[in-house]
């Protein structure tokens, strides 16, 4: 091999390194307008969002969606910790579905699925979500005609390869097509005439804005248009001391820990996170980074809901986070030592990554009972 | 190679050299077993289609090696084992949504079973059979109405997961378990564990069940030689089942089943047609249980325990129900469809009900019972249940928070 030739196969690595050099120098994807995105169809949205009310996608049809992604509440709720399926009580805070559709990967405060379907999926078939068996969900919305209709009416043109029995018949409701229905719908859930986007900032905002990019670091993970690396880290956030303190959200989490087949669970007191994904000691505590884009509806923050405020995040970050392990925390946290006016800058800017207030009323027809199938034994199931 | 041959070869060089008589033996001792199980074949095959005779209970239901237990059955007091079963028995934290306990469709006031025709579901759900007593479950070595599980340790998850029994997930019901100190005790005494797990959940259960036996009644004394055990009324029924009525030819050994599968024709349970919450079930067991598309999309009726092996021929068949305990336990069939055991004996008077799948038995013949003789045949047929087994509800252990609970690093 000839000097030139090894020259140029180590042309690109160099250049890789020097990429790789001034991103760790601290060049970050720009924050900046969310992308558009191809438009929902309307007829799946209309028939995701009936679905996305509807109780009978629980187990015991106690539950829907919206019950813990609440269409008043910023499409999480305003309790710290989340309800769960009734026996059990969530350990941490609902996540907002508005602009999930932006994150791409990485669903759940502990990223554990990369995929928005599959997470769906998980929402309705785990035990202390909705603790569905999806076979039988599939057959309840088949026997409510308005769905069925609706689920025609929006699938007719498409044949579905997946989602089990039923699908060789097109326009039929399966669970496929419910969840294929409900992501339409949140696809309807993002941003709408947010003044960061629209270069609306006042002056004072424009400071938090530098401040958000330089001096106080937020960049650093929460980058891009929407404003996440949607990657895990370690800030430290004190554990809530209600999720070991009430059996009934202690067990829920053991549940789930002996679901992802975390080791040592009956030993735990803190929210493993990202470990229970890596199953790496050194991500222990760690989580994704969550968005902010519309955190002006989605108080109280953290995966826990362990603060109220935006002040408290804010100097939570000023003290340069909490306390964990040696080694464990993020090298990022770092005192930031903000003056009383920067924080009030900061914080400007952040209530100016939110938009109009987005609502969306409970469709009519939303319904809890069933109506025999006329004819029942002359028509094919 | 050289050295594993050299190993394989030594025990036959050893037995031929200096071991012939023991050779020999060996072999006498192989003649005697094959004779004996060819006598076997020739008694069996002389046996085939004779049914085996009545018989009384023994006095407690078989105890597996790999789940001992007391053999104490109701009323006297239950051991350990039993007594952890009967809590959990009754404990809602045993289900998906900590609701409902197995004591909801195995309720001891509803005969330890549901006295509607099909039984409640899970919330949201009902289910699509008629729930089946637990007393005297523990005699029985097929269980459910498609006689497909073997022991009760297997049906209690069976149940408790079952999307329209418990719906529970057992990630969830172990932790609920853990989480209830007197439990954690309770397990660490009985199976020596530090922490509770569903298998032993499943062992009480069944230890629990087996305790709810009733080897004791009228016909078990009679059959054991008190002949004032039975009414001259009963006794005449007694003959009528083993002859003119023919019910022997299935009902038949201790438990009063063959535990072997036939089609009598019963009607459709009439929910089926009526009912939107049952159409829902209906479809979810044609998908659940792993059917072809055009059994999912035409089937009407409930194919029985074609859904074991997916064999034509056994569209329709169930397993024969034991007949004891039945004084509490209507509706009868399994669709409840019959309400009272008049109409049970009337429904087999009749021949059965209608060939749907081709596949009736042909057992069943019109018998042409007298009213007296019905009437013997009834109380024949009471005389296998005792008195009503009743318990309490027992107050079920609370969850506390693990005693260090506080968060650490």
């Amino acid at each position: 091999m000839g000097l030139g030739k090894r020259f140029l196969y180590a042309m690109p690595v160099m250049i890789l390194l020097f990429i790789t050099s001034i991103a760790m120098a601290g060049d970050y994807p720009d924050i900046g307008p969310l992308p558009e995105r191809k438009a929902p169809d309307s007829k799946k949205a209309e028939l995701g969002k009936m679905l996305f009310f509807d109780a009978r996608v629980s187990g015991d049809a106690a539950l829907s969606c919206a019950s813990c992604h609440n269409s008043e509440q910023g499409f999480t709720t305003r309790m710290p910790l989340s309800d769960a399926y009734p026996g059990s009580k969530h350990w941490r805070n609902a996540s907002t579905l508005l602009n999930v559709v932006y994150k791409g990967k990485a669903y759940g405060s502990d990223g554990r699925l990369d995929d928005l379907d599959d997470m769906m999926r998980d929402m309705i078939t785990d035990s202390m979500n909705m603790n569905m068996d999806m076979q039988i969900m599939q057959e309840r919305f088949k026997q409510d005609e308005k769905i069925a209709a609706l689920t025609h009416d929006a699938y007719k043109e498409t044949g579905w390869g997946k989602g089990g029995m039923g699908t060789s018949q097109r326009g039929e409701m399966t669970h496929y097509v419910a969840r294929n229905a409900i992501g339409q719908f949140l696809e309807t859930l993002t941003s709408k005439n947010v003044p960061f986007d629209k270069g609306n900032l006042s002056p004072n905002a424009k400071k938090g804005r530098e401040l958000f990019e330089g001096k106080a670091g937020c960049i650093q993970c929460h980058n891009g248009p929407y404003f996440s690396d949607v990657k895990p880290h370690n800030t430290g956030v004190p554990e809530n001391p209600e999720v070991f303190k009430d059996p009934q959200r202690h067990f829920t989490y053991v549940a789930y820990m002996m679901f992802m087949g975390v080791d040592n669970r009956m030993n735990w007191r803190r929210d493993v996170g990202y470990y229970t994904v890596s199953k790496d000691r050194k991500d222990v505590g760690k989580f994704i980074t969550p968005t902010l884009r519309e955190l002006k509806y989605t108080a109280p923050y953290m995966h826990n809901g362990i603060f109220s405020t935006l002040d408290e995040v804010i100097e939570f970050y000023n003290q340069g986070g909490g306390e964990d392990r040696p080694g464990m925390k993020d090298a990022a946290m770092k005192p930031l030592g903000l003056t009383a006016g920067e924080k009030e800058a900061l914080k400007e800017f952040l209530l100016n990554l939110s938009g109009d207030p987005i609502t969306v009323e409970m469709p009519k027809g939303v319904k809890v009972e069933y109506q025999p199938i006329p004819k029942w034994k002359e028509v094919k199931n | 190679m050289k050295n594993k041959s050299k190993v394989k070869s030594m025990p036959l060089k050893a037995l031929i050299k200096g071991q012939k008589s023991k050779l020999v033996k060996k072999f006498f001792i192989l003649f005697i077993a094959f004779m004996l199980i060819a006598a076997a074949g020739v008694v069996y095959a002389a046996d085939a289609g004779k049914s085996r005779p009545l018989m009384p209970l023994p006095s407690n239901p078989p105890i597996p090696t790999d789940n001992p237990s007391g053999t104490n059955v109701y009323p006297s007091k239950m051991d350990k084992k039993q007594e952890l079963g009967y809590l959990l028995f009754f404990d809602p934290k045993v289900s998906g949504d900590g609701s409902i306990s197995c004591a909801d469709c195995h309720d001891p006031k509803q005969g330890w079973g549901f006295a509607d025709p099909i039984s409640r579901g899970y919330p949201g759900t009902v289910h699509w059979r008629n729930s089946q007593t637990a007393v005297n479950s523990g005699y029985l070595n097929k269980i459910f109405w498609e006689g497909n599980t073997f022991s009760l340790e297997a049906q209690a998850p069976a149940a408790a997961t079952g999307g329209v029994a418990g719906n529970g997930s057992p990630d969830m019901m172990e932790s609920r378990v853990r989480f209830t100190p007197e439990y954690v005790q309770r397990f660490k005494e009985i199976f020596g564990v530090e922490w509770p797990n569903m298998d032993h959940v499943w062992d009480a259960m069944a230890a629990f069940e087996r305790y709810l036996s009733q080897p004791d009644t009228p016909f078990d004394k009679f059959m054991k030689g008190n002949k004032n055990a039975l009414s001259a009324k009963a006794q005449k029924g007694m003959e009528l089942f083993k002859g003119k009525a023919n019910c022997a030819a299935c009902h038949n050994g201790a438990m009063l089943t063959d535990e072997k599968f036939y089609d009598l024709g019963v009607a459709d349970a009439p929910e089926f047609e009526e009912s939107g919450l049952q159409q829902v079930t209906v479809r979810y067991q044609f998908y659940a249980k792993g059917s072809a598309e055009e059994v999912y999309r035409t089937y009407k009726h409930d194919p029985g325990i074609y859904f074991t092996q997916k064999r034509l021929e056994d569209r329709g068949k169930f397993r024969t129900a034991p007949l004891r305990y039945l004084k509490y336990t209507a509706p009868y069939m399994h669709n409840g469809t019959l309400f009272t055991l008049d109409e049970v004996i009337d429904f087999y008077n009749n021949g059965g009900g209608v060939d749907r799948w081709g596949n009736k038995t042909k057992i069943l013949k019109p018998l042409n019972l007298s009213k007296d003789e019905k009437e013997a045949l009834k109380e024949f047929l009471l005389s296998t249940s005792g008195e009503e087994i009743r318990l309490p509800v027992p107050k079920v252990p609370d969850y506390a928070p693990m005693a260090d609970w506080q968060p650490k690093k």
